[in-house]
């Protein structure tokens, strides 16, 4: 396998979306900074903001990394070079991923020490962080996804609407869940099954969609 | 020494014959010696920014005339003939005469007229050159 | 080992709407070859069948030796491409490409480049959106002449640009000769380029190869005569004639297979042929459409 093509094309990505990317973690970094402080509502904004930041750029990324490459026509420029189309598909998946997962993981991993920081805020919070955070992580994978293998900007936004219209309703359920909500309050986070059901859930709702989409990319036989 | 080659999109001859024609001036002129080398084909073709087979064409039919000679291997030079650049410029007078006497008959002028027209030439370029 | 740089055998691909046909093309290694045809012929879909970006119905296809589009990618090593359609990352600097493509292909010629972008007034710093039309075209070939690739594949690669641009580029074309051993298949509707610096012509139109030859050889078969016809003479019929246009007592008769004893056939029909002329590349582009367009119809 032409390994060295595949990486120069990755890199080529993340140069390309270097903006988009840096500017959803400058945009966390707000939200986080706010989480800092005392006040309620500057709380309440800031984890709104890490959040719609993520889903903003979950939703983007497909479309300006898979979907743009073709519309604009710079798919031309790429099939010029030594690459099949399956060696394509398999960097377009590493690249949009990996840009997603930097500052989601960077996100998760800040707003969890912030819980465990504070002492304001019981730690029974953190496994809804957690679930909460493996939200958008899913959405993403399903517009990915559909990016990755319709190749349809149509396909694309109607993936991004039905995920983004999901968030409120599925966070709606998920705090009125007595089996969720009872230990916010714990001093130390709870591992309950219903806690540890829905994280493994997203983990391999997450894997399966990939998987798939890795599959259905691997059996490509024409750029076109 | 490619200086100077003009192949002109109005001029309605092919392309070859534009090159041969003016590789035929230069020899005429003494700009290009007897015997002296001349570009190869690619190189022209290159220079002249046309195809090689045009440029190979012009000296296949030039070597068949024999102002050129091209070794294999060596690349090409004008022929080592005397008195060839005279010999072009005759051979340049003789093409201007008979297209001169095709034209008469087109016309309807007969070759015995086509004299005193040659003699009212002769005096209107008299007249310009004494004007000038 | 064949000395052919491109091979198409056979060749037959179906749309929709739209049909190749039987495609038999070859280009001689060390030769330009100009495709042409009108809009919508097939030179696109020709041309993509060639680099692999498309994958014939039936037929072979051979470029550079290796069978397409099975061996797209090594058979891509050596080849340059560049189609009407290309294009370059926007909000990136035409410098930013120069190494992108530098850090694929190990061959790239910096001085030439540094060359190409003076000839062709670039300037590297500049970003791809900055850039005129044809600045963007002349920038697209750079990057795939300073490669110097064996072989180079064009789509289009003069339309659209401005005299000067064109007569940039032609320029660097035909210096790619120099090179006996490096190739070049371009398709463009500017019959003036394709007949000044084209080894090979092949004339494509509604799918289908009308005519595959050395350039010259073509040109010479081509003569459009002009006849004097004396009242009630009818002009004979000849073979190598595909049409004769008359008003009145002059008529224009084009020959695509011309043999000097057509004169004397006219003439012996009581016809005076006034003057045999030879045709322009675009003059035969446009009798070979008409006749075309009027078998189709016939």
């Amino acid at each position: 396998m032409n390994g060295g093509v595949i990486r120069i094309l990755i890199l080529k990505d993340w140069r390309l979306h270097r903006v988009q990317v840096l500017l959803s973690l400058a945009a966390g970094g707000v939200a986080l900074a706010l989480l800092q402080l005392r006040d309620e509502a500057a709380f309440l904004i800031g984890s709104v903001w890490l959040f719609v930041s993520l889903i903003v750029l979950g939703s983007m990324l497909p479309v300006s990394n898979v979907i743009n490459e073709r519309k604009k026509q710079s798919l031309a420029f790429i099939m010029s070079i030594p690459v099949s189309a399956v060696q394509y598909a398999v960097s377009k998946i590493i690249s949009t991923v990996g840009m997603f997962l930097v500052p989601w993981a960077v996100s998760a991993l800040a707003a969890t020490i912030l819980a465990l920081s504070r002492r304001d805020i019981p730690n029974g919070i953190i496994p809804f962080i957690l679930i909460l955070f493996g939200l958008p992580l899913v959405g993403f994978c399903v517009v990915a996804g559909a990016a990755l293998i319709t190749d349809s900007e149509g396909w694309t936004i109607a993936a991004t609407i039905v995920c983004n219209s999901s968030y409120g309703l599925i966070y709606y359920f998920l705090v009125r869940n007595p089996a969720i909500n009872g230990t916010f309050k714990s001093p130390v986070p709870v591992w309950s099954a219903a806690v540890l059901t829905i994280l493994a859930g997203e983990v391999l709702a997450a894997g399966l969609i990939l998987g798939i989409t890795f599959y259905l990319q691997s059996r490509k036989r024409e750029f076109v | 020494m490619t200086d100077g080659f003009l192949i002109s999109q109005s001029d309605k001859r092919p392309i070859y014959l534009q090159i041969m024609e003016q590789i035929k001036q230069r020899i005429a002129v003494g700009d290009w010696a007897e015997g002296q080398a001349i570009p190869s084909i690619r190189q022209l073709a290159v220079d002249l920014e046309v195809s090689v087979i045009t440029v190979k064409r012009a000296y296949l039919e030039l070597e068949r005339e024999g102002v050129i000679v091209t070794q294999q291997g060596k690349g090409s030079h004008v022929a080592s003939i005397p008195g060839l650049g005279l010999r072009l410029q005759e051979q340049e007078l003789e093409k201007h005469l008979e297209q001169a006497i095709r034209l008469a008959d087109l016309l309807g002028i007969r070759p015995e007229d086509l004299k005193a027209r040659l003699r009212e030439a002769e005096g209107r370029i008299k007249k310009e050159e004494e004007q000038v | 080992m064949s000395d052919l740089a491109i091979e198409l055998a056979g060749v037959g691909k179906k749309y929709p709407y739209f049909a190749l046909d039987n495609i038999h093309l070859e280009v001689p290694q060390g030769q330009i070859m100009g495709l042409i045809g009108p809009n919508g012929a097939g030179k696109s879909t020709t041309i993509r069948i060639v680099m692999g970006l498309v994958q014939q119905d039936h037929g072979e296809v051979r470029v550079l030796g290796r069978s397409m589009p099975a061996e797209q990618i090594a058979a891509k090593w050596d080849i340059g491409f560049a189609s009407e359609d290309m294009r370059l990352y926007e909000g990136m600097t035409l410098a930013w490409h120069m190494n992108f493509i530098r850090s694929i292909y190990a061959k790239w010629d910096a001085p030439y480049a540094q060359l190409l972008l003076k000839r062709f007034g670039l300037r590297a710093e500049q970003k791809i959106k900055g850039l005129s039309h044809g600045q963007r075209v002349k920038a697209t070939l750079l990057l795939v002449l300073a490669r110097r690739p064996r072989l180079l594949v064009l789509d289009e690669p003069t339309t659209g640009l401005d005299p000067v641009a064109r007569h940039e580029i032609l320029r660097e074309l035909t210096a790619v000769m120099t090179d006996e051993g490096r190739s070049i298949l371009f398709s463009s509707h500017n019959t003036q380029d394709v007949e000044q610096i084209s080894d090979q012509i092949t004339f494509i139109d509604r799918g289908r190869i009308i005519d595959s030859m050395d350039k010259e050889a073509y040109l010479d078969r081509w003569r459009r005569l002009r006849l004097e016809v004396p009242f009630g003479i009818a002009l004979p019929a000849l073979p190598g004639v595909i049409g004769i246009r008359q008003n009145g007592r002059l008529a224009v008769a084009t020959a695509n297979a011309f043999a000097p004893d057509m004169a004397n056939a006219y003439e012996s029909s009581g016809a005076r042929v006034q003057a045999i002329e030879t045709m322009t590349l675009e003059e035969i582009f446009v009798a070979n459409v008409e006749r075309s367009r009027e078998e189709v119809e016939a």
